[in-house]
C-alpha cells in the first residue's frame, strides 16, 4: 500500500507543467578527438539568446516558441548552422551529436537541418574513432532507436560480445576469469559471488547514458583486464524531463500454465525479490549442543526443535504464471539560474531515478544431469556412466531495481551523487530419478528419486560520489570517485531429500541416495573503490597533448559461511508412504518410532567452513597521450599496483582440534605481489575515415576469494565438490598464483556515412600460469575439484565487423541495414605433465595425444548477426538478429573422467518497435526469442565415442509484449 | 515547490533503500558443535608418537583422530571410546594411516568397544544400557590403511595409492595402497563398532570397519559391528585375513569388497543388512587378484527390527571371489543372487533355506551348481558368544 502512495507521489510530482519558454539542449564534441568541447558558443540568430558549453560539452537555451536558426560556433573551429530548429512551449528540443571539425581553407561554415542532426548516430562513432583504445559500444540515442529494454539485449549489439544465460556479457568469447564489467568506471561486484561479471540484465536501458567494450587496455584502467572491459555509464543530466512507465509480459508455450511447474512453498515476501524469514535457520541451530536424542535434551526438546524446522521437503506441482515486468523511471534537469554576482556561472540540478521489477517463471522439463567416464582399455571407446540425474525443474526469479542519481554542475565543476540497490530472489524446486551405476569406478550402484527445493537471496547495494573539475585556461582536469558496495547471497535452507530404492524396501540410504540434508550458506561483501584522476593538457612537439595521472585504491572484504544439518533416524526406518511431503509428518519425528527423525549438526567450531578474506589494491599510473607525427596518435603509460589478499580460514584438520598438524590462516597474507603494466597505443590516420591501431599491454588475472581459501563447498544437487585452492596435494603445492598476460592488438578501422563502418583486427595473447579448475584425482567416489595454475597458454584470433545499410542495391532500402561481427579465436595451453599423462593412460586405439589444448572457457568463434529495418519517421524499428558461441570446453577432463563441452546455443531472436500516437509517446515492443527452439546442452567428449549428455536444459520459444508510455 | 518536491523524492528514494536493506539481515549464527556426554579423556589431536589408552578407561574422540606414520596407538583390553556427533565435515573417527599401528588386542571377557558418546556403557559391559542395537550414524567409525597393493586406476591410470572414501581429499592421512603386501598395520581382537557410519556426503560415508590397503601381517579376528549406517566392513584392495566377523543391523552392505582384496574372510554371521549381504566388486586397475569368502550364515531379514537386506549376493561382471559354504536363512521373496554369469565368480556349498521348487526366483539367471536349497548353518556360532548380537539371543538357532 505504501507503495502505491509513493507511485502516485512521484507520478504526481512529474506532471506538473512547464514554463511558458520551451528548451534547446545539446551536446558539443571535437571531431579530433571524439571529446566534449567546452566553452562553445551556442547563439540562436537573431536574437541575443545564447550560452556557452559546460564541461560536460553540454549547453541549454530557453527560447520562446518558434523556429529558430542555431549557431555553433568555437574559435578555430568551423562554426556549425543548424536551420528549422523548433522551440514548442513547455518541451526540450534536442540537439545531439553536434560534432565541430578545425578550421580549413575550404569551409569555415557548414549548414545543416535539425532533423539531420536528430537522426545522426555519429557523435559515438566520432568517439569511438578518435578513441585512444579500440572502442565498441552503443549510446542512449541507439538504444532509443532499437528500443531495447535492458542492458543485456543493447550489449548484444555490440561486436565480439556473447551473451550467456541471457545476463552474463563476455568479451571475444574469453570465459568469465578474463572478463570485467564496471559501472561509472568503478569495479562492483556482481550479484553472483563466483563471477567476475555483473549481471547485466538488471539494468533498464533507460538510465543508461552509454555501454562501452574496451577490448585493449591504457593504464589509467584496472589491470585485472585481459579479453575486455565493459563500462555502463548511467545517465546524469537526462536531456529532457521524462517520466516513463512500462509494462511487459512474456509467453513461453513450453513453460507457462503448465500445471506440471514446480515450486514450493515461500515466504510471503518471495514476490519482492527476498525472504521473509520462513526459510531462516531455527534460532536453536544457531547455537551449541543442538538437541539430538543423544545430546542431554529431554525428548520434547528434540521434537520442538526437528519442528522447528519448515516441514517442506516435496517440491510440488503448481500451475506456472507468464514472465511480467514494470517499471518507472522519471529525470530532469532543473536550471537554478546563475550565481549573484558571478552571471557567468550556470548551475544546473539533474535527477534520474527508476524502479523496476520483473519475475521469470521458468520449467525445464526433461532436464539431464550426467556424469560419464571412460573407459582405461583402449579399444573400448564408449564412456559410460556413472550416474544419471533426468527429471524436471522448476524456477522462479524476482529481480527488483531502484536506482536514484543527483548531480550539481556549474561551468567546470560537476558532482554527482548515485545509489543503486538490486534485489533478487531465485526459488528453484526439482525432482529427479538418479541412476548410479556400480560398474563404474568408485561407484556403489543405486536407484533413488530425490526433491530438491532451493532459494537463492541477493543484493547489492552501491553507491558513487564523484567530482569531476575542470580550468579550461589551464588544461587541467581531475576526477576522483569513491563508491562503496555491500552485497549479500544467501542460499537459506537448500533441501535434499532422496528416497533410495531397494529391492524390498524404500528408505534414506547414507551410502547410496543420501540421507536428507539442509544446507544454510551465507556470503557477505563490502567493497570500496576511490579514486582519482588527473590531467594536464599542453604542447608537445608543437601538437597538443595530454598527461593523465592517478592513484586509486580497492578495498573488497569477503565473510562466508555454511551451515550444515544432516536428517538421521534414531533405530530402524520404516516408510509406509515414501513420500517426501511427509516424511517430516509428526508421527516420523523424535521419539516417535519408527523413522525417529532428528538432525545432526555438520558444523565444527571453528567451522572450515567459514571464511573471511579482504583485498588491498593501491595502484598508481602515468601517461601521456601525444601525437608524435601529424598523423599518428599515441597513448604510452604505466601503471604499479600493489595488491595484496588475506584470508582467515582453516582446513579440516586444524577444525577438528588438530592444532599442530592443521592448518590455520588468521588474516594472512596468502598473496601479494606489486606489478609494473606498461601499455603502448598506437593510432594512424590512413585518411580522415581509416585508422590503422596498434596496441601492446601488459594485464593481470588474479585469483578469487573462493579460489584462494581453504573452503570446501558441496554442490546438493550434483554431489560435486568445490577445494579451495590452499590445499596441498602431492601434486600441488597449495599455492595459487596470479595469471600474467600479454596482449597485441592490431585494427584496421574504416568508418562510413551515417553510422556505417567497417573493421578487421587481429590479437595476440600470452597466458603465464593460467588458472583452470582441475579435477582431484585422489577421490573417486565423489567429484572433487580445485582450482589450480596449469601449464602457459596463448591465443590469437582476428574480428571482422561491418554495419551497411542497403541503399547501395536500391535506395528504397536505406531503411534496411544489416550488421554483423565475427571473432575466431586459436588458443592453446601446454598441458601439465599430471594431465599428459593422464591423457596418455587413457589414450584410445588410434587417438594421438599432444602435450597441448584450447583453454577452458574460450570459444573458437563468435558471431553476431542482424538485419534490421528503421523508420525513425514512423516510430518502427525491427530486426532479426543472431548470436552464436562457438563448442567450448568448459570443464577438463583428462585421463578416466571425458572432458566437457558446451555445445553452440543458435540464438535467433526477433524484435520490433513500434511508436505511436502524437509525439510518439508510445510504444509497443514485441519480440520473440529463440525461435530455433534450441536447448542448452553441454556434452562429455570423448575419442570416436558417442557424445553423452552433462547437462541440458530446453529453454523454449518465448513471446514477449510490451508497452511503456512516456508523459 | 520544485526544491520541496525534491526533497520529497530523496526521502523517498531513501526509505526504498532502507526498506529493501533492513529485509536482508539474518541473526547471526554461532557454530554449533555437540559437544555433550564428555565424560572420558578426550582425544583432540593426532596420535604422532606412542601412546597408550588403558584398561578401565573411557576416551572421547574429539574429531577425526590419526595415528600418524612411525606412531602405534596401543589400547589394553576393556577400553571404551567413543565418538562425538557429527556429521560431514563434523564427522569423528579413528583412522590409522599408512605406517602407523593400531594395537587393539581385547579378550572374549574385556572386549575394546567403538561406540557414540551417547552410550552410557561403561567398561565392562558387553550391551548398551540405552541406546538400542539399530541406532546408526551417531559418529564415524574405525579406518585402517595400509600399504599393501590394490587395484585401482584415475586419470593416471593404474595407481598404487588413492584417498579412503569418507575422508576428504584435503586431508593426505586419508591415502592407502602401496606395494607391500607383508604390510603390518598392527592387531584388531575382539573388537565390537556400533552405532556409527556417519554421513559425509551422498554415497560418501565411514564404515563401521574400513581395510584399505592392509597388509597380510595385519591380525584381524573377533571383530562385531553392529548398527553402522554404511557398510560393516569394506575391504579396499589388500591381503588381509578376517577371521570371526559377525555384522548386525548395519544400514548399507554388510560385508563390501573393492579393488581386488587378496585375502580370506572366514567364519561369519550377518543379520539383516538394510542393503545387500555382500556388495563384491572386481579391480578397478589392471591389476586382478581374487577372496574368499567361506564358512557363513547370513541371516536375511529380521522381524524384531523390521530389517531385510537387498541382494542375496551382488557382485558385478569382472567380480573375482570363490563363494564357499554360505548358510542363507530368511529369505524374502524379491532377494535375488545376482549376476551369476560373472566369469571370476565361483559358487561352492551356497545354500538357501527357500524349498526346492523355488530356488529358481532367487537367483538372476541360470542357477549354478554351488547353489542349492535347503541346508544349514555353516557359521561356527560358538565363537561369538561374547557377542553384543549373542547376549541379545540374536544367534539362537545358528
Amino acid at each position: 500500500m505504501r507503495k502505491i502512495i509513493w507511485l502516485l507521489l512521484i507520478l504526481g510530482m512529474g506532471l506538473q507543467t512547464m514554463a511558458q519558454k520551451g528548451k534547446i539542449r545539446g551536446t558539443v564534441y571535437e571531431e579530433a578527438t571524439g571529446e566534449s568541447l567546452v566553452g562553445v558558443t551556442v547563439f540562436l540568430t537573431g536574437t541575443t539568446i545564447g550560452t556557452t558549453t559546460d564541461l560536460d560539452g553540454k549547453f541549454s537555451i530557453d527560447a520562446d516558441p518558434g523556429s529558430y536558426q542555431a549557431q555553433i560556433s568555437y574559435i578555430s573551429f568551423q562554426t556549425i548552422l543548424i536551420n528549422d530548429v523548433q522551440v514548442k512551449a513547455g518541451e526540450v528540443t534536442m540537439l545531439e551529436n553536434l560534432v565541430l571539425k578545425e578550421v580549413s581553407l575550404e569551409l569555415s561554415e557548414v549548414v545543416v537541418s535539425a532533423e539531420v542532426i536528430r537522426r545522426t548516430e555519429s557523435a559515438l562513432l566520432t568517439i569511438k574513432k578518435k578513441s585512444a583504445v579500440i572502442l565498441d559500444g552503443i549510446s542512449s540515442s541507439k538504444i532509443k532507436l532499437t528500443g531495447d529494454a535492458t542492458a543485456v539485449e543493447a550489449a548484444k549489439r555490440v561486436t565480439g560480445v556473447s551473451v550467456e544465460d541471457g545476463k552474463y556479457v563476455y568479451v571475444r568469447g574469453l570465459g568469465d576469469r578474463y572478463s570485467k564489467t564496471m559501472l561509472n568506471q568503478v569495479d562492483i561486484p556482481g550479484l553472483d559471488p563466483d563471477r567476475n561479471s555483473l549481471q547485466m540484465d538488471i539494468f533498464p536501458t533507460n538510465l543508461i547514458d552509454n555501454i562501452f567494450v574496451s577490448k585493449n587496455y591504457t593504464a589509467d584502467m584496472p589491470a585485472d583486464f585481459t579479453g575486455g572491459m565493459l563500462n555502463i555509464e548511467t545517465k546524469d543530466f537526462p536531456e529532457e524531463k521524462s517520466i516513463s512507465v512500462s509494462l511487459g509480459l512474456t509467453y513461453n508455450p513450453s513453460m507457462h500454465f503448465n500445471s506440471d511447474w514446480l515450486t514450493y512453498e515461500g515466504g510471503s515476501t518471495d514476490m519482492l525479490g527476498f525472504d521473509d524469514g520462513t526459510r531462516a535457520l531455527p534460532a536453536r541451530a544457531g547455537k551449541d549442543n543442538i538437541p539430538t536424542p543423544i545430546s542431554g535434551a529431554s525428548d520434547q526438546e528434540v521434537f520442538d526443535f526437528v519442528t522447528s524446522f519448515d516441514s517442506q521437503l516435496a517440491a510440488k506441482q503448481k500451475t506456472s504464471f507468464m514472465d511480467y515486468s514494470m517499471g518507472i523511471s522519471m529525470g530532469n534537469q532543473i536550471d537554478l539560474g546563475k550565481k549573484k554576482g558571478d552571471p557567468a556561472k550556470k548551475r544546473k540540478l539533474g535527477y534520474v531515478f527508476s524502479l523496476s521489477y520483473k519475475t521469470d517463471t521458468k520449467f525445464y522439463d526433461e532436464v539431464i544431469f550426467g556424469e560419464y567416464q571412460r573407459y582405461i582399455d583402449p579399444n573400448l571407446y564408449e564412456m559410460r556412466y556413472a550416474t544419471i540425474q533426468t527429471g524436471q525443474l522448476g524456477e522462479q526469479n524476482v529481480l527488483l531495481g531502484a536506482l536514484g542519481g543527483l548531480a550539481y554542475k556549474t561551468d567546470h565543476s560537476k558532482i554527482r551523487l548515485t545509489l543503486m540497490h538490486l534485489q533478487n530472489g531465485e526459488s528453484r524446486a526439482g525432482k529427479f530419478y538418479i541412476v548410479n551405476d556400480g560398474e563404474a569406478v568408485g561407484q556403489s550402484g543405486y536407484r533413488a528419486s530425490s526433491d530438491n527445493i532451493e532459494y537463492n537471496q541477493r543484493s547489492l547495494t552501491n553507491g558513487l560520489l564523484n567530482g569531476l573539475h575542470l580550468w579550461p585556461t589551464t588544461g587541467w582536469e581531475i576526477d576522483w570517485r569513491i563508491s562503496p558496495t555491500y552485497s549479500t547471497s544467501n542460499d537459506p535452507d537448500i533441501r535434499k531429500t532422496a528416497f533410495t530404492y531397494q529391492p524390498l524396501d524404500t528408505l534414506f540410504s547414507g551410502g547410496a541416495g543420501g540421507n536428507p540434508s539442509r544446507i544454510w550458506r551465507s556470503l557477505e561483501e563490502l567493497n570500496n573503490t576511490s579514486k582519482i584522476d588527473l590531467s594536464k593538457k599542453h604542447e608537445l612537439m608543437k601538437r597538443d597533448a595530454r598527461l593523465k595521472f592517478g592513484l586509486s585504491h580497492i578495498y573488497k572484504q569477503r565473510d562466508y559461511e555454511i551451515l550444515f544439518f544432516d536428517m538421521q533416524f534414531f533405530g530402524t526406518q520404516s516408510w509406509t508412504n515414501p513420500d517426501p511431503a511427509h516424511v517430516l509428518d509428526a508421527e516420523n519425528i523424535y521419539p516417535n518410532k519408527p523413522n525417529s527423525i532428528y538432525y545432526q549438526s555438520g558444523n565444527r567450531n571453528p567451522n572450515p567452513n567459514t571464511y573471511a578474506s579482504n583485498i588491498n589494491n593501491f595502484a598508481a599510473y602515468i601517461s601521456e597521450e601525444f601525437n608524435p607525427l601529424p598523423k599518428l596518435k599515441t597513448i604510452v603509460g604505466v601503471r604499479i599496483e600493489y595488491y595484496v589478499q588475506k584470508h582467515t580460514g582453516r582446513d579440516q584438520t586444524y577444525a577438528s582440534g588438530d592444532i599442530i598438524n592443521g592448518k590455520n590462516l588468521d588474516n594472512d597474507k596468502v598473496l601479494e605481489s606489486t606489478d609494473l603494466f606498461p601499455s603502448v597505443n598506437l593510432i594512424y590516420a590512413l585518411s580522415d575515415e581509416q585508422n590503422l591501431r596498434i596496441s601492446y599491454s601488459r594485464t593481470i588475472a588474479r585469483p578469487s576469494f573462493k579460489e584462494l581459501s581453504f573452503a570446501q563447498i558441496i554442490d546438493p544437487i550434483s554431489n560435486r565438490i568445490f577445494n579451495g585452492s590452499l590445499f596441498t596435494y602431492s601434486g600441488w603445492d597449495g599455492n595459487l598464483t596470479e595469471t600474467r598476460i600479454n596482449n597485441f592488438d592490431i585494427r584496421w578501422e574504416w568508418y562510413l556515412p551515417a553510422g556505417q563502418m567497417y573493421s578487421v583486427s587481429g590479437f595476440y595473447k600470452t597466458f603465464d600460469n593460467p588458472i583452470e579448475l582441475v579435477r582431484i584425482p585422489e577421490q573417486q567416489t565423489s567429484t572433487e575439484y580445485q582450482p589450480r595454475n596449469v601449464g602457459d597458454g596463448q591465443l590469437y584470433g582476428v574480428e571482422l565487423e561491418f554495419r551497411k545499410d542497403l541503399s547501395f542495391i536500391a535506395i528504397a532500402l536505406n531503411k534496411l541495414s544489416v550488421n554483423g561481427n565475427l571473432t575466431l579465436v586459436k588458443s592453446s595451453i601446454d598441458m601439465t605433465d599430471t594431465e599428459y599423462n593422464s591423457r596418455k593412460t587413457y589414450e584410445k586405439a588410434g587417438e594421438s595425444i599432444e602435450n597441448n589444448r584450447v583453454m577452458a572457457g574460450q570459444s573458437p568463434f563468435v558471431v553476431n548477426a542482424g538485419i534490421t529495418y528503421s523508420d525513425p519517421d514512423h516510430g518502427l524499428d525491427a530486426g532479426v538478429f543472431y548470436n552464436v558461441k562457438g563448442t567450448t570446453l568448459s570443464i577438463v577432463g583428462a585421463g578416466l573422467f571425458p572432458d566437457i563441452y558446451a555445445d553452440p546455443f543458435n540464438s535467433l531472436n526477433f524484435s520490433l518497435n513500434k511508436r505511436f500516437g502524437k509525439d510518439k509517446r508510445t510504444m509497443i515492443d514485441f519480440k520473440v526469442s529463440n525461435l530455433l527452439n534450441e536447448k542448452v546442452v553441454s556434452h562429455y567428449r570423448s575419442y570416436e565415442a558417442e557424445d553423452q549428455v552433462y547437462s541440458s536444459l530446453n529453454p523454449g520459444i518465448s513471446v514477449g509484449l510490451g508497452v511503456s508510455y512516456q508523459f | 515547490m520544485k526544491k520541496l518536491n525534491l526533497l520529497l523524492y530523496l526521502a523517498m528514494f531513501a526509505t526504498v533503500i532502507g526498506v529493501f536493506s533492513a529485509c536482508s539481515k539474518d541473526d547471526d549464527d554461532d557454530d554449533n558443535n555437540n559437544n555433550n556426554n564428555t565424560s572420558g579423556i578426550v582425544v583432540t589431536t593426532n596420535i604422532s608418537q606412542n601412546t597408550t589408552w588403558t584398561t578401565g578407561n573411557v576416551y572421547v574422540l574429539a574429531g577425526r583422530i590419526t595415528v600418524l606414520s612411525g606412531a602405534t596407538l596401543n589400547i589394553q583390553p576393556g577400553v571404551i571410546i567413543k565418538g562425538q556427533a557429527g556429521t560431514g565435515a563434523n564427522a569423528t573417527a579413528l583412522l590409522i594411516a599408512r605406517g602407523g599401528k593400531l594395537m587393539a588386542e581385547g579378550t572374549a571377557d574385556q572386549p575394546i568397544i567403538f561406540t557414540s558418546v551417547a552410550d552410557e556403557i561403561v567398561p565392562g559391559q558387553i550391551e548398551s544400557p540405552n541406546l538400542d542395537p539399530d541406532i546408526d550414524g551417531l559418529w564415524g567409525g574405525l579406518i585402517v590403511l595400509g600399504n599393501a597393493s590394490i587395484s585401482a586406476s584415475n586419470e593416471n591410470g593404474d595407481v598404487n595409492e588413492v584417498q579412503i572414501e569418507g575422508i576428504p581429499t584435503s586431508d593426505p592421512n586419508g591415502l592407502y595402497g602401496g606395494n607391500n603386501d607383508e604390510d603390518n598395520s598392527g592387531v584388531l581382537k575382539y573388537i565390537s563398532i556400533r552405532h556409527g557410519g556417519t554421513n559425509i556426503g551422498s554415497g560418501n560415508e565411514i564404515n563401521g570397519l574400513t581395510l584399505g590397503g592392509v597388509g597380510s601381517n595385519t591380525i584381524v579376528e573377533n571383530i562385531e559391528v553392529v548398527a553402522n549406517q554404511d557398510d560393516g566392513v569394506e575391504w579396499f584392495g589388500g591381503t588381509v585375513n578376517v577371521k570371526n566377523l559377525l555384522v548386525w543391523n548395519v544400514n548399507d552392505d554388510a560385508i563390501d569388497t573393492d579393488q581386488s582384496w587378496g585375502g580370506t574372510l572366514d567364519n561369519f554371521i550377518v543379520v539383516a543388512p538394510g542393503g545387500h549381504n555382500y556388495e563384491l566388486d572386481g579391480p578397478e586397475g589392471s591389476f586382478e587378484r581374487g577372496h574368499t569368502i567361506q564358512n557363513g550364515t547370513v541371516v536375511c531379514s529380521d522381524t524384531e527390527y523390521e530389517r531385510s537386506s537387498g541382494d542375496l549376493i551382488n557382485v558385478d561382471d569382472n567380480s573375482i571371489v570363490a563363494l564357499k559354504n554360505i548358510y542363507f536363512t530368511g529369505i524374502e521373496e524379491g532377494q535375488q543372487i545376482n549376476r551369476v554369469t560373472a566369469a571370476g565368480v565361483s559358487f561352492e556349498g551356497i545354500e538357501l533355506n527357500v524349498p526346492a521348487g523355488d530356488l529358481a526366483n532367487y537367483v538372476n539367471g541360470e542357477v549354478p551348481a554351488g547353489v542349492t536349497a535347503g541346508g544349514s548353518p555353516k557359521a561356527n556360532a560358538g565363537v561369538f558368544g561374547w557377542t553384543w548380537a549373542s547376549n541379545a539371543g540374536k544367534l539362537a538357532g545358528l
